[in-house]
């Protein structure tokens, strides 16, 4: 059974088909990474995934189930957890609310009027999610900034927060939008390790948009590789570095900008 | 026929008027980024000063019409942007639409202190005497003259634009403003000379209206707001000859409504808000990526570090101590004071329900006397006609602005920042210009009867009724912060992407907080009506809503205490004028409140009550010095966005 299969996707903007009659495939805990040179159509897939886009043909499941026209909260509180690629923290919150919001929000349901009398029935569940929020702190060594802005974090560490606020809302599948921009070295693999924990430990399946193919292959069990929106091969990483159709996506023109990309850190 | 191309040359040329001032607003509006709320404002006290120098200091008026367009109006607008806007470039769009909405409230105070808020009637530029045009229509000279000025300065402006070196300056400005600056373009130089065009402009407006329409200080800010906008938005406040033509469509459509739909009743009061309407309509219908620019509407504040709070301890001690003291103030005050400390109350729960808004949800609403004119006139039908008890009407009626508020929630989910700024305004002209100016709703000038509750008639009582319900209020207000629905409407403030992508129903918050801030600000209407025993609908005039935000803000708008101090220093404002030493207070009010505000968003967005808890703090620390700051300790619910 797959967790999340996006089927024939054919996005169009006008007269431009920006994703071609894509298929992708995450199967239950699976970790799957969509590369391609840029223009590629990866984010635009992935919107169309994550509910930010609707496309033009073809469908979108999530555990069997049809989502394709679900708005992005709905989806959310099925169980696709997400990040950004510009990051889109509570920049005000503190780095504790923004975990504790994404818990409630999949713990708790909207009961405003127990909210405003302060009900016993709210501390019962602040508790609950407090603890959800605390856990999910000590797991990303964020402890220490607990009571910190969250606008204040350095980007690495803002990364693995939005990360964490994403695996609050306790998701089986993670849609992971560039998350390594703005890194550097070290800490793109310290953010690979705990995506390696996130979906061995935690049976999480992944889906990884990534330019950063150091990370790409490291992490990942299985990549598709897209090109001018059409997916060009699939195959587990070691596959997919011999396959002649990739070589020539990203070193077959010298003039294409791109080219550089694989080696881009 | 003839009196059709008579109407349509009167439409032309009112519109034209419009058309100019619209041009101009936007104009500042896409070379500063501050689109202007006080634009009225300043048409009124530039046409005062006209009105001094014509019939005050006997000029000619021609003139004095020069030196006012030409030399006073520009200095005011280059000295508005140099000391107020810039120094706020880089704050969010609302900061500076709020800061304007001060200026409103200042200029306005400018007018009553040195005019006495007197109406003038200001001589016409132009000789009495018609125009007999080929055809046989027949038209005022005065009229012709308006046109003709008005068409000259938008050739002139247009020229200006086109031909010469500063236009294409101004014109890349226009297109885009970061991108000109890059080019070499002084970028504040610019921004400066369209301050000073606009305000010429709004002043040319002032002054070629004033003849055929009063120098009413009531009366002019809100119309000359109301066409302006609504000829800025036909071109989404970005094309000028949009704005140019939104201008004359205006002019021309009011000139019809005018000849042709000549009804008294609700038809005519339709056509008091036809700029109003076109607001809501091109609101509502404008591009995607227009409605949602004010995307970044919440406030980023310089928040003070956490430690510079005093222990919760202590700011629990002086909670207690300061409504240990009000719970007093009716056995050790006058009855006077009792008065305006009720009035204070009510005005702190107004601006309670500003807060929730603005300081926890990023939201905006120029609208709040709509949700109070609402609830008290339905409360007062409710006692009247319904003959419910007073307290089943209070809380019936608060419920009638629910869906008001739930309208205006659901729109905020299309349209953010500025262009909700706008649909609330719009919002609460409509409200009165509909319904609350309508005699069978309203009551006309003596209002509805609305008794206070049994045995709460004398001041005393009803004080200790106000004290009560500004508790309860004061309590809601702090359990919605510090609970989920808080830590909700904080995400949403700081990105409603991110919230969607979390699985919160945005919509819905929305719709929620509105609701409730409607809710409370009905509450407060409802409160407001009880002091004088009637709901009438000069409680509930538009203009208040804009004082409200101001001194809202000045107050501190993050905080129920900043709501409080500014309720309560709005009520006991002109009491303490009875001081001698202070009776100068009244004449300045709107001076200092439109200032006040201005000032706080400059200096600090949180407000008095910011000053007043840093102040407190630092006295806190100076008592325990020595014992140090325990850790705070593990309350597993700190409070949201990380301010009080």
């Amino acid at each position: 059974m797959s967790t999340l299969l996006a089927e024939s996707v054919t996005i169009r903007f006008g007269g431009l088909t920006a994703v071609d009659d894509a298929t992708i495939e995450v199967p239950d805990g699976g970790f799957i990474g969509l590369i391609g040179p840029n223009g590629a159509g990866k984010t635009t897939l992935f919107n169309a995934i994550g509910g930010f886009i609707t496309p033009t043909r073809g469908r979108v499941l999530f555990q069997e189930r049809e989502i394709t026209s679900m708005p992005a909260s709905a989806r959310a509180r099925l169980g696709i957890g997400r990040t950004f690629q510009k990051l889109e923290l509570f920049g005000r919150m503190s780095v504790f609310d923004n975990l504790m919001v994404a818990a409630e929000s999949a713990e708790s349901r909207l009961d405003i009027v127990s909210d405003i009398l302060s009900l016993p029935r709210r501390h019962s569940e602040e508790a609950r999610c407090a603890r959800i929020a605390n856990e999910m702190l000590e797991m990303l060594g964020l402890e220490w900034a607990r009571e910190r802005r969250a606008a204040d974090l350095p980007v690495g560490h803002a990364r693995i927060l939005e990360l964490g606020r994403a695996l609050c809302t306790k998701p089986t599948l993670m849609l992971l939008d560039e998350p390594s921009s703005g890194l550097d070295s070290d800490e793109t693999k310290a953010f690979g390790q705990l995506l390696r924990r996130v979906n061995e430990e935690m049976g999480i399946a992944i889906l990884l948009v990534e330019h950063d193919m150091d990370l790409v292959m490291d992490v990942c069990k299985m990549l598709y590789v897209l090109d001018f929106g059409r997916s060009i091969a699939q195959g587990t990483p070691n596959e997919i570095v011999k396959d002649p159709a990739v070589r020539a996506a990203y070193l077959g023109e010298e003039d294409n900008e791109t080219a550089a990309a694989p080696a881009e850190r | 026929m003839q009196i059709f191309i008579r109407t349509l040359i009167l439409g032309i040329a009112s519109g034209s008027i419009y058309a100019l001032a619209s041009t101009g607003l936007v104009l500042t509006y896409k070379t500063s980024g501050v689109l202007n709320f006080g634009y009225g404002a300043l048409a009124l006290f530039t046409t005062y000063i006209h009105w001094s120098l014509a019939v005050g200091a006997g000029l000619p008026v021609w003139l004095s019409a020069l030196i006012v367009v030409g030399v006073i109006a520009p200095i005011l607008g280059v000295f508005l942007d140099r000391q107020l806007f810039r120094p706020l470039e880089g704050q969010p769009q609302i900061i500076s639409v709020i800061a304007t909405v001060g200026l409103f409230v200042l200029f306005r105070g400018v007018v009553d202190l040195i005019w006495h808020g007197e109406t003038k009637s200001v001589p016409s530029l132009f000789p009495p005497g018609v125009v007999h045009l080929p055809g046989g229509t027949v038209i005022g000279k005065d009229q012709l003259g308006v046109l003709i000025v008005a068409v000259v300065a938008a050739l002139g402006l247009g020229a200006m634009l086109r031909y010469t070196k500063i236009g294409i300056a101004f014109r890349a400005v226009v297109s885009n403003r970061p991108v000109a600056g890059l080019m070499g373009i002084n970028t504040g130089y610019v921004s400066g000379l369209a301050w000073a065009l606009g305000t010429s402009f709004a002043a040319l407006m002032g002054i070629l209206l004033t003849p055929s329409l009063l120098l009413d200080p009531n009366y002019l800010p809100p119309f000359i707001i109301a066409f302006v906008l609504g000829a800025a938005v036909v071109g989404y406040l970005r094309s000028l000859p949009l704005a140019y033509a939104g201008g004359i469509f205006i002019g021309v459509a009011q000139a019809i409504f005018i000849q042709y739909i000549r009804s008294q009743g609700f038809l005519g009061r339709i056509s008091d808000s036809l700029p109003f309407i076109m607001i809501a309509v091109a609101v509502v219908f404008a591009p995607r990526a227009l409605r949602q620019s004010g995307i970044g509407a919440s406030f980023i504040v310089r928040t003070r570090e956490i430690g510079q709070r005093a222990s919760k301890e202590t700011r629990g001690l002086v909670a207690v101590l300061f409504f240990g003291f009000l719970a007093l103030v009716p056995i050790l005050f006058s009855g006077s004071w009792t008065a305006a400390i009720y009035n204070g109350f009510v005005y702190a729960i107004i601006f309670i329900s500003l807060v929730i808004l603005t300081g926890y949800s990023g939201q905006i609403s120029f609208g709040q006397t709509a949700f109070m004119g609402i609830a008290a006139f339905s409360t007062a039908h409710l006692v009247q006609g319904a003959h419910l008890p007073m307290w089943i009407a209070l809380v019936l009626g608060a419920l009638a602005a629910v869906p008001a508020g739930n309208l205006i929630g659901f729109i905020a989910v299309r349209v953010h920042g500025l262009y909700l700024a706008l649909m609330t305004l719009a919002f609460a002209f409509m409200a009165d210009s509909l319904f609350f100016q309508n005699p069978t709703i309203s009551g006309g000038e003596g209002g509805i009867p609305l008794k206070r509750p049994a045995g709460f008639h004398g001041p005393t009582s009803l004080y200790y009724l106000g004290f009560l319900l500004l508790i309860v209020f004061v309590i809601i207000g702090l359990n919605l912060r510090t609970g989920r629905t808080g830590r909700v409407l904080a995400a949403m403030r700081d990105s409603e992407t991110a919230s969607r992508s979390l699985g919160i129903p945005v919509t819905k918050y929305k719709v929620l907080i509105f609701g409730l801030s409607a809710f409370i600000a009905g509450i407060g209407g409802v409160m407001l009506s009880f002091v004088l025993e009637q709901a009438g609908n000069r409680s509930f005039i538009p203009f208040l809503s804009l004082i409200y935000v101001a001194v809202a803000v000045l107050g501190g708008i993050f905080s129920v205490g900043g709501a409080i101090v500014g309720g309560l220093l709005y009520g006991i404002y002109n009491q303490l004028a009875g001081y001698r030493l202070l009776s100068w207070l009244p004449r300045y009010q709107l001076i200092l409140f439109g200032l006040g505000a201005t000032l706080a968003l400059v200096q600090n967005p949180e407000g008095m009550f910011g000053e007043l808890r840093r102040a407190g703090a630092a006295i806190a620390r100076a008592f325990d010095r020595g014992a140090r700051r325990r850790p705070r300790e593990a309350t597993p619910i700190p409070v949201a966005g990380g301010q009080e």
